[in-house]
């Protein structure tokens, strides 16, 4: 082995076990399956899916020093890349930080080799690498060697002459030469020194990218000028692009515009009261709680269906977003809140409908807090995003809330490390948003996303042009939304117990382990007792007031919730809850089966001044009216002016079949049939008459019974009406004529060439179906050729047996067996030479 | 945290009247919350963008406004409701209407992009002139009412501070002989001057015609009174005449009958707003002298025409008198940006503590119709049965035998249909007043009411307003305008003067148990329960049976 090693596979033999270690840790994908060994393992580390993994999960800054490398020769030592990185006036932050960068890149084996050739490995280096279709984030273009190959002799030599450097005896000496003047500075500024101001002023706007550019065919007189010294290379049609040396020249060496060495600042940091915020989270929490609370009520009756392809109908969330008085995006939220908790669900019916779980049950028990650690330990590791609800998929569909595609992985990851930034801040510390999400931004830049070519990367456009916000972005800013309402964070901080519920504080920068599925639940359990005693304490009474009123002015107990819920309409919501008595909510309150006495005590006892008089008037008004209409089912009724034999029949002992009950002194209801009820009679020795809607006596003629008028049926002929004489001559001459251009039509394919041998034979669809038709009648084989439905075209010799409805039914030579072919897939149709087909 | 106030997620303010803090959290959020409600325990309070707005005319800041929210809140105040008020806050006053010495009345902001934004307004355009610089627009004097209008329904009112003319001057000193402004009116005063313009908001009984004679003995010019009609235009007269050192003569009355005009000049709103052959020949009214100040008296009432001509005298001070700012129309919005923010309220519980308002006590009677009235009633058309539950003999029966127990007291029987009043007039002996009445035989009729020569008088709702009949202390309500809220207010506005004995008025409503009528009383109570008046609701049957009163 020698000092230096050669390949990836060499360093990383040379690396310490830890080392290695820790670039599984770093690209876990390389562990499956387990590596046989370092060779195996630095393929695998090469491979384009696993460097591109890599190279998305490098902060920014490291990012950067990737891609200065993949624009520096290779190797680079690290001087070369210093100078890239800090330009030529230097930088000493860029300097203090770059270390860390190339260790970075080192330990996720991107990077190997001694500091004095440092190698990108070759795939992360055809990653970053600038082309014309994929510009590279630094902005710069290909080298002049690159721009340049292909070139003829001639016009490199051109150029050379004008650019005042000596002729050169071949092209590869011609290129070095003209590298080494763009390289050097004080030549390169000589020769700019001479440049026209509109040349100059072309290339500054090229200067930070993208470098390429586009010329007419006869280019004005300063891009002329450009050209001819090489400073605008031809890159493909009427495009020009600026060689990398010359844009490193004129940009002082720096291969980015603004390197970005340390995470931005979370700043501006608002204090707080660290109690304030964990009031105003416990405040949301609570609201939290009450919300899904409501909504597990709107749904208690069964909720609505489930759509075809899964999810909730836009119909539905609006009028759920109505019902929890939100937006439909909040509503998506708290449904899927929910539904992440398993606390409501589809019932896997035929007809499929959401409902609470069984599990609901179970949680509208618990206390508050314990309420709370359930949705927030649901919350924080699902996958499933909210956000992206109402948004459209790859194919135009809109994602329904509850429904399928909503999974986002990367969310748990987010959202723990937007937490983790919140909860390295001092308690009760909040930032904008805008700086959680500018530090998120760095630490995983997530190439190709908002930030994408150089121009990202001014301030100042970056601001102003509403870019499309990537994913991770998105993420972070639901999360922090979220956290908002779910009452993890409080005006923006993380409360103490949002704290707790991320468990163990991450070590510095180190990436948070993800807990195991016990540790997160008893993290949840330390922070729902944080939380507990600063969630309201539920009070046992309200105040009752003379407009009919009743306010709680607080969260109620469950009980006494639930009762009033029944007897009065909520009207308003919030820290306190405003019910109203309405004569409706009253009844609704005697359906239930209270009775006005019982109501009465229930408000004497729960309040906690008297009970104003138009309320209790109400409660008793209301009752006073209540069940005074009386309404039953009666299968039949018996009527008589004498009241004694209706006393005598309901005394009968015969009678108790019938099974009789005495409505008023003269009518009698029966739960039987009325026909049942006139035998049953007629046995007892008793002669009744049928009575009519109107009270007619019906005249017993027991066994007519009419349908309604109806028309007798129409004779269904088993097959099409008989042809009138008309019809089948006409029939008949089409057919013939038919038949003759048939046969007229045969001559002529007996006597085309057969297809070229190999070939398929064509013929129109006319044709072909003729022939089809013919061969039948003669039993011929035919050759034709076949497209299957993959499209793989085939000759085969069959026996046509039948043709109807578009498909041949004909027994195959070739697979010598009887099989059905489309006639739109024969391609055509050909007669067999006579010989062939015996 | 344990503070009187809860905050509802519908942005309404609940206050714990029993609490210690009640009224030093009253006081901090009166200026920008509207109470709605006053029941005895919770009293409801609404936060609006024109309350905030009107705080912010007040002087207040968004930061006095989350202050008093927070401080005197017993759970933490959700962070949205606290943006979203300083965010409304911060919209007044980004606009100001100045008066330029040299380009005169001209639009000007201190926030460039929503002068932009306003100016890019299809609805804005018309109304402006020429840009005088980048932060001002020059506005035509006349569409300053018009400009106002528009830009508080585009979200971002404007302050008016391009000033008054002083109009024609005219002595007018307020004569405190024997007598003198009570404080919360002399209040109303001061805020209605400090602020220029604007709308005073006083319980009926309170003494707003005091507030009006205040305030021009303030402008002392030339003013302009409108009222609701002739009567309510008399009692202004009769007042002014003895309250100021104005004399008869030099107050003029502007109605159907007379077209006097005057130093003062009291118009009804009817004949401004009658119509003859497409034109309002009324309106020179406005123009006809140099006016000094305008009063609008019941300007819940103000009918829609007279916003338009209001909408033209912003140059001149304007003075709004009601006792409630919610219009049935829902104009609010019409009223703060042409007459102005509220200057001064005080609710009508606090006037009543201080004793310048009668106690209510407020009794609903429910009677039991007969059997063959229910059967009637039953069969009635839909339009026919509030007028016939409201006018069953069953309800006269009862009616005629309160009057009876009230005997001696000086009694008002209230109704909606004349028959029914004509009626009740000859069964009880008394006088009706009914809009066919002549104003001379009202006032006659009043008058003998006033001195005790008659004691039950039956009246329409030609009564409903600005009536003073110091005396009444039982009003019979026999039937009404449907659910009107605003005649239940007015209604028992006529027995809440107070009395001279100190004695406890008493408002009763017949109302017919079971039928439309109960549903529509159970509408004006609730507007009573949520003043702060508590009723009871007895059964004809139970209160004809007590002898005694009770």
């Amino acid at each position: 082995m020698t000092d230096t090693p050669r390949t990836l596979a060499e360093e990383l033999r040379t690396r310490t076990d830890s080392g290695l270690a820790g670039l599984l840790r770093a690209r876990p994908d390389l562990l499956s399956p387990v590596p046989g060994d370092v060779t195996q393992l630095a393929t695998r580390a090469g491979t384009r899916a696993s460097v591109a993994r890599a190279v998305e999960r490098l902060d920014r800054f490291a990012l950067q020093a990737a891609e200065a490398l993949a624009v520096a020769p290779d190797p680079c030592p690290y001087a070369a890349l210093d100078s890239l990185m800090c330009g030529d006036a230097g930088d000493p932050a860029v300097a203090a930080e770059l270390p860390r960068a190339v260790a970075t890149l080192r330990a996720q084996a991107l990077v190997w080799g001694p500091d004095e050739r440092l190698r990108l490995v070759r795939t992360a280096r055809e990653l970053l690498t600038p082309s014309a279709t994929h510009p590279s984030p630094t902005g710069l273009g290909p080298t002049v060697a690159e721009a340049t190959a292909g070139m003829s002799p001639g016009r490199l030599q051109e150029i050379l002459a004008a650019a005042e450097l000596p002729a050169t005896h071949d092209p590869v000496t011609a290129v070095a030469a003209l590298t080494s003047l763009f390289s050097d500075r004080p030549r390169m500024a000589r020769l700019l020194d001479t440049a026209p101001a509109e040349s100059v002023a072309v290339l500054d706007k090229l200067l930070w990218g993208p470098a390429y550019g586009g010329v007419t065919d006869r280019p004005a007189a300063h891009l002329q000028w450009l050209l001819d010294r090489g400073l605008l290379l031809p890159a493909g049609g009427r495009n020009v692009v600026l060689p990398r040396e010359a844009a490193l020249h004129l940009r002082a060496g720096r291969a980015h515009h603004t390197p970005e060495p340390l995470p931005p600042k979370l700043a501006p940091a608002t204090e707080r009261d660290p109690h304030l915020v964990d009031n105003a989270a416990a405040s949301a929490a609570f609201t939290a709680l009450a919300t899904v609370e409501e909504l597990l009520k709107e749904w208690d009756l069964g909720g609505p269906s489930v759509l075809r392809a899964g999810g909730l109908s836009v119909r539905d969330l609006k009028r759920t977003a109505t019902a929890l008085d939100t937006t439909e995006q909040l509503a998506a939220f708290w449904l899927e809140l929910a539904y992440g908790a398993g606390l409501i669900a589809s019932d896997g019916e035929a007809d499929e409908r959401y409902a609470a779980t069984p599990a609901a049950e179970e949680w509208l028990q618990l206390p508050d807090h314990e309420r709370w650690a359930v949705l927030a330990a649901a919350w924080l590791p699902a996958t499933r995003t909210p956000g992206v609800v109402g948004a459209a998929d790859a194919k135009g569909r809109t994602l329904a809330a509850l429904g399928p595609n909503v999974d986002r992985s990367p969310a748990p990851e987010v959202r723990r490390r937007t937490l983790a930034l919140l909860a390295a801040l001092p308690p009760g510390t909040s930032v904008p948003s805008a700086a959680v999400l500018a530090r998120l931004q760095w630490e995983r830049p997530l190439r190709g996303a908002a930030h994408t070519g150089a121009a990202a990367a001014k301030p100042e456009e970056g601001a102003a042009a509403p870019v499309e916000v990537d994913l991770r972005t998105r993420l972070a800013q639901w999360t922090l939304n979220e956290a908002e309402l779910l009452g993890v964070t409080g005006r923006g901080a993380l409360a103490t117990h949002g704290r707790a519920l991320l468990g163990s504080e991450p070590e510095d920068d180190a990436p948070a382990p993800v807990p195991t599925p016990a540790e997160a639940t008893a993290a949840a359990g330390r922070a729902a007792a944080l939380l507990a005693p600063l969630l309201p304490e539920p009070l046992d009474h309200v105040l009752l007031q003379a407009d009919l009123t009743a306010v709680a002015p607080g969260p109620l107990h469950r009980p006494l919730a639930e009762a009033l819920g029944v007897l009065a309409d909520v009207e308003s919501k919030g820290g306190a809850t405003v019910y109203r008595f309405t004569p409706a909510s009253v009844r609704r309150a005697l359906d239930a089966g209270r009775s006005a006495a019982e109501l009465q005590e229930f408000l004497a006892a729960h309040s906690r001044t008297p009970v104003p008089q138009p309320l209790s008037y109400l409660v008793d008004d209301v009752a006073r009216k209540h069940g005074r209409l009386r309404v039953g089912a009666a299968a039949a009724y018996l009527r008589c002016d004498d009241d004694a034999l209706l006393s005598e029949i309901l005394a009968d002992r015969r009678a108790v079949a019938l099974r009789l009950r005495r409505l008023a002194p003269t009518v009698l209801a029966a739960q039987t049939a009325p026909d049942q009820l006139l035998e049953g009679l007629r046995a007892m020795g008793y002669a009744p008459a049928a009575e009519s809607a109107t009270g007619d006596v019906l005249i017993a003629r027991s066994d007519t019974y009419r349908t309604p008028p109806r028309t007798a049926p129409v004779p269904v002929p088993e097959g099409p009406p008989a042809p009138d004489a008309t019809l089948l001559t006409a029939a008949v001459r089409a057919i013939r004529a038919g038949d003759l251009a048939a046969t007229a039509e045969r001559k002529p394919v007996h006597a085309a060439p057969s297809p070229a041998p190999g070939g398929l034979p064509r013929t129109t669809s006319a044709e072909t179906l003729a022939t089809m038709q013919a061969a039948v009648l003669t039993s011929s084989a035919l050759w034709i050729g076949y497209v299957n439905a993959d499209g793989a075209a085939s000759q085969r010799v069959i026996a046509p047996v039948r043709v109807e409805g578009g498909f041949v039914t004909a027994y195959d030579h070739t697979a010598d067996e009887v099989r059905t072919y489309p006639l739109h897939r024969i391609t055509g149709v050909a007669e067999l030479a006579d010989e062939s087909a015996s | 945290m344990n503070g009187p106030l809860i905050v509802q997620s519908d942005k309404t303010l609940l206050l714990e009247v029993d609490h210690e803090l009640a009224d030093a959290c009253r006081r901090a959020i009166a200026p920008f919350a509207e109470l709605e409600r006053a029941p005895e325990h919770i009293h409801t309070y609404r936060v609006t963008p024109l309350g905030l707005w009107n705080a912010r005319a007040a002087g207040h800041d968004a930061e006095q406004v989350v202050d008093a929210l927070v401080q005197f809140s017993r759970y933490p105040v959700p962070h949205a409701l606290l943006v979203d008020i300083a965010e409304t806050m911060s919209r007044y006053g980004r606009l100001t209407l100045v008066k330029h010495p040299t380009h005169g009345l001209m639009l000007t902001t201190t926030d460039r992009p929503v002068l932009e934004e306003i100016l890019r307004s299809k609805k804005v355009q018309p109304l402006v002139g020429a840009r005088i610089d980048r932060d001002s627009v020059a506005v035509h004097p006349s569409e300053r009412g018009q400009i106002k209008q528009t830009l508080l329904k585009l979200g971002w009112p404007a302050e008016d501070l391009a000033g008054y003319v002083d109009g024609e001057a005219h002595p007018i000193e307020l004569r405190e002989d024997g007598w003198a402004l009570r404080p919360y009116q002399q209040q109303a005063v001061e805020g209605f001057w400090h602020g220029g313009s604007g709308v005073v908001v006083l319980p009926c009984g309170a003494g707003k015609t005091l507030v009006g004679a205040g305030a021009m003995a303030e402008a002392k010019a030339t003013t302009l009174i409108l009222v609701t009609n002739t009567v309510s235009a008399r009692q202004w007269k009769h007042e002014l005449v003895k309250r100021t050192s104005l004399s008869a003569d030099e107050i003029g009355e502007y109605s159907g009958t007379r077209k006097e005009i005057r130093p003062v000049t009291i118009a009804t709103y009817q004949v401004l707003t009658t119509k003859r052959k497409g034109v309002y020949p009324h309106l020179e009214l406005f123009d006809s002298r140099d006016w000094g100040l305008i009063v609008y008296d019941e300007v819940h009432l103000l009918p829609a025409p007279v916003f338009k001509f209001t909408a033209d005298l912003q140059a001149r001070r304007r003075l709004g008198l009601t006792a409630t700012l919610v219009r049935e129309d829902g104009r609010e919005s019409d009223v703060f940006s042409l007459i102005g923010p509220k200057r001064f309220d005080a609710p009508w519980k606090e006037i009543e503590a201080q004793g310048y308002i009668a106690p209510a006590d407020c009794v609903e009677v429910r009677v039991n119709l007969t059997e063959s009235e229910r059967l009637t009633y039953a069969m009635a058309e839909t339009e026919e049965k509030y007028r016939y539950c409201a006018t069953t003999a069953s309800k006269q029966y009862v009616t005629e035998a309160l009057v009876r127990r009230h005997q001696g007291e000086q009694t008002l029987v209230i109704g909606q249909y004349i028959d029914q009043l004509d009626e009740l007039g000859e069964h009880l002996d008394a006088p009706v007043i009914k809009g066919e009445t002549t104003n001379a035989q009202r006032e006659k009729l009043f008058d003998a009411f006033r001195e005790g020569e008659i004691s039950v008088l039956v009246v329409s709702k030609v009564a409903n307003f600005s009536i003073d009949l110091p005396e009444a202390t039982v009003a019979i309500q026999v039937s009404g305008t449907f659910g009107s809220r605003q005649e239940e207010a007015q209604r028992l506005g006529r027995v809440l003067r107070p009395k001279a004995d100190g004695h406890e008025a008493r408002f009763y409503s017949v109302v017919a148990r079971d039928t439309i009528d109960q549903d529509f009383a159970a509408h004006r109570q609730r507007f009573l329960a949520e003043q702060g008046y508590a009723y009871r609701i007895v059964d004809s049957d139970e209160l004809l049976a007590t002898e005694e009163e009770w």
